[in-house]
C-alpha cells in the first residue's frame, strides 16, 4: 500500500468526486443519446491535443518561451470540441455514414497522438505521456480540480434551468424540435460540456480510459429507474462511488489509478446488469412479444 | 373581406435529408382559422411530409410557405411553438426512461420558453389533459408500460397541453378501437370549439371516421406527392378520385 501525505489524499479524493460527478452526468446524455462512438472518438481526440500540446510546449522550454499557460488542456479541448462539431458537416460534405467517419477518425486520432508523443524527448514520455494516457495520481493539478469543480457547477445550473428542454431532447430530438426547442444548441451544449469533461478528467483517469467513466456509471443507473431525475441523481451517485473506489484500490494494490477506476466501474455495471429489474422486465415483455409472433 | 388563411403552402416542394427527389411536389393549400382537415391518402402518398413541411421539420426546397401570417423559413422555431404535432411511430422502448406526467409536460416546453421551468398551474394542466384523455390514473407511470392505444392517448394528452392554435395529428386512431376513437373525436370538437384551432388530421382512410364525417369541414386527398381532391365532404365523397382510392384500398 502506498501512503501519502493528507493533503495529497484529500487532492485525490476531491479529483475522484469531481471527475466522477461530472463524467457519471455528462454520461447520462451520452447514453440516452447513443452518442457513445462520439465520446470514444472525442476522447482519442483528447489524447492527440494533449499530445501534441506536450511537443509544443517542450519546444517552447527549449527555445526558453514559457507562455505561462496549459498547453496540453487546451490543445485537448480543442481537438475534442473540434472533432464533435466537425463530425457532422463531414459526414454530409462526403455523403458517409457518421459511424464510418467516427471510425476514420477515432484512428487518425490515435495514431496521431502516437506520432507526437514519438517526438518528445525520452524523458517526458515516461512521465507527461503516461500521465495522459493512463492517467495519474501525481498527474492531478490544483488547475484542473478548480477547472473541474467549475464544470461541476455549470452542468448542474444547466439542468437546473434547462431540464424540461434536455429531457425533451432525450425523448425524442424530432418531437423536441417539433415543439420549439433550439435542439441545435442544446446539443451543442452537450458536446461542449462533453469535451470539458474529458479534458480536465484526462490527467486522473487517462485518455483511454476516461470514457468508461462517461457511460458506466450512466448506464449503471439506466438498469434500475424509468425516472430521468433519479437516473441523474444515481449515475452521479454511482460515478463519485465508483472514482473513490477506484482510487483508494489504486493506492492498495498499487495499480494504475485509471485503472484501477476503470475496473471497479465494470464490477458495479456487471452486477447492475445481473440484478437490474428493468432488464428482466424487457426480457420478459419481449419473450411475450415473441411468443405471440410465433402463435400467430 | 377575405380572411388570410392561417397556413399558406404556394407551389411547394419539399424534400427530407439525404433523398435526392421531393417527396411532395408542387403542394397549393390554404386553410383558414378553426377548419378541420382531413388527409387521405395511400402509403407514401407524402401525408405525412406535408405535416411535416408545415411546421418546418422537412425542408421546402420551391415555393412559399407562410402560417399565422408569417414565413416559415425566417421564423419556424416562433411558429412550431403554437403547432403542436403528434407522430405516426414513436418506437417506445418497454424500458423507456421517462414517466407520463414528464412526457405530457414535454408538450409545454417549448412554449413556456427558456429559462422557465414549469409552474404549478403547468402541472394542473397537464392533469386537466391526461384526465381528458382517460389516462390520469397512469400520471406517475412508466410511459413503456403502457399499452400501444394508451400510449397513444398519452401522446395526443401531450398534445392538447401545448394549447397551441394549430393541432396536427398524424394516424391518430391507428391504435385505437371504437369507442376510444369516438372519444379522440369527441376531445377534439370541443378542443377546436374552445379555442377556434385549427385541426389536420392524417390518416390512410375516411373509416376511421366515418361515424362522425359531419364534423370534418374539408377533406384533402393526396396521391404520389400531390393533393388530387381537395374540398367538402360531401364533393370529396363523389367523387372520382375518391372512390378510385376506395377501390384500390379494398
Amino acid at each position: 500500500m502506498i501512503f501519502f501525505s493528507l493533503d495529497l489524499m484529500l487532492k485525490l479524493i476531491f479529483a475522484g468526486i469531481l471527475a466522477g460527478f461530472a463524467s457519471s452526468t455528462m454520461g447520462v446524455f451520452v447514453v440516452r443519446l447513443k452518442m457513445t462512438s462520439i465520446g470514444y472518438c472525442m476522447a482519442h481526440a483528447a489524447f492527440a491535443g494533449a499530445a501534441l500540446g506536450m511537443l509544443i510546449d517542450n519546444y517552447l522550454i527549449l527555445a526558453s518561451i514559457n507562455l505561462n499557460i496549459n498547453l496540453p488542456l487546451i490543445m485537448a479541448f480543442l481537438f475534442t470540441f473540434l472533432t464533435s462539431i466537425l463530425l457532422g458537416p463531414l459526414s454530409e460534405k462526403t455523403k458517409l455514414d457518421v459511424n464510418v467517419i467516427l471510425g476514420f477518425l477515432f484512428a487518425l486520432m490515435l495514431a496521431l497522438g502516437f506520432i507526437f508523443l514519438s517526438f518528445l524527448p525520452s524523458g517526458v514520455i515516461s512521465s507527461q505521456a503516461v500521465s495522459v494516457l493512463w492517467g495519474s495520481i501525481f498527474g492531478v493539478m490544483i488547475e484542473d480540480l478548480i477547472a473541474l469543480a467549475v464544470i461541476s457547477a455549470l452542468i448542474i445550473v444547466f439542468l437546473i434551468f434547462f431540464y424540461k428542454e434536455f429531457l425533451s431532447i432525450m425523448f425524442n430530438k424530432k418531437m423536441a424540435l417539433a415543439s420549439g426547442i433550439n435542439v441545435s444548441l442544446f446539443t451543442f451544449i452537450i458536446l461542449l460540456f462533453n469535451g470539458l469533461v474529458i479534458t480536465f478528467s484526462i490527467n486522473i483517469i487517462g485518455a483511454l480510459l476516461v470514457y468508461a467513466l462517461i457511460v458506466n456509471p450512466a448506464s449503471t443507473s439506466f438498469q434500475f429507474f424509468y425516472d430521468m431525475k433519479k437516473i441523474f441523481i444515481f449515475a452521479a451517485i454511482i460515478g463519485i462511488a465508483d472514482s473513490v473506489a477506484g482510487i483508494f484500490m489504486s493506492l492498495f494494490f498499487d495499480l494504475p489509478v485509471g485503472s484501477s477506476i476503470i475496473i471497479v466501474s465494470c464490477i458495479v455495471f456487471i452486477s447492475a446488469v445481473i440484478i437490474s429489474p428493468k432488464r428482466r422486465w424487457k426480457m420478459k415483455k419481449q419473450k411475450g412479444i415473441d411468443e405471440w409472433n410465433n402463435t400467430n | 373581406m377575405s380572411i388570410s388563411p392561417i397556413i399558406f403552402l404556394k407551389n411547394v416542394d419539399s424534400i427530407y435529408e439525404g433523398e435526392s427527389r421531393p417527396t411532395i411536389k408542387d403542394i397549393n393549400l390554404k386553410i383558414r382559422r378553426g377548419e378541420f382537415v382531413y388527409i387521405i391518402g395511400p402509403n407514401a402518398s407524402g401525408k405525412t411530409t406535408l405535416l411535416e413541411t408545415i411546421n418546418g421539420l422537412v425542408r421546402a426546397i420551391r415555393g412559399q410557405i407562410r402560417v399565422f401570417g408569417l414565413d416559415l423559413k425566417k421564423n419556424s422555431q416562433k411558429i412550431r411553438k403554437n403547432i403542436a404535432y403528434m407522430l405516426q411511430t414513436w418506437d417506445i422502448e418497454p424500458d423507456e426512461p421517462f414517466l407520463v406526467k414528464d412526457i405530457v409536460m414535454m408538450g409545454r416546453s417549448g412554449k413556456l420558453g427558456t429559462f422557465i421551468n414549469p409552474r404549478k398551474q403547468d402541472w394542473e394542466l397537464v392533469k386537466d389533459c391526461l384526465e381528458i384523455v382517460g389516462m390520469l390514473r397512469h400520471y406517475k407511470k412508466p410511459i413503456g408500460k403502457l399499452s400501444g392505444g394508451e400510449q397513444q392517448k398519452v401522446f395526443l394528452a401531450r398534445a392538447l397541453a401545448q394549447d397551441a392554435d394549430i393541432l396536427m395529428l398524424d394516424e391518430p386512431f391507428s391504435n385505437l378501437d371504437t369507442d376510444s376513437r369516438s372519444m379522440v373525436l369527441d376531445i377534439l370538437r370541443n378542443y377546436k370549439q374552445r379555442k377556434n384551432a385549427t385541426i389536420l388530421v392524417v390518416s390512410h382512410f375516411l373509416s376511421d371516421v366515418s361515424f362522425q364525417i359531419d364534423f370534418i369541414d374539408r377533406i384533402v386527398i393526396m396521391q404520389e406527392g400531390r393533393i388530387i381532391m381537395d374540398g367538402s365532404p360531401d364533393e370529396v365523397l363523389q367523387s372520382e378520385e375518391y372512390i378510385c382510392l376506395k377501390t384500390n384500398r379494398s
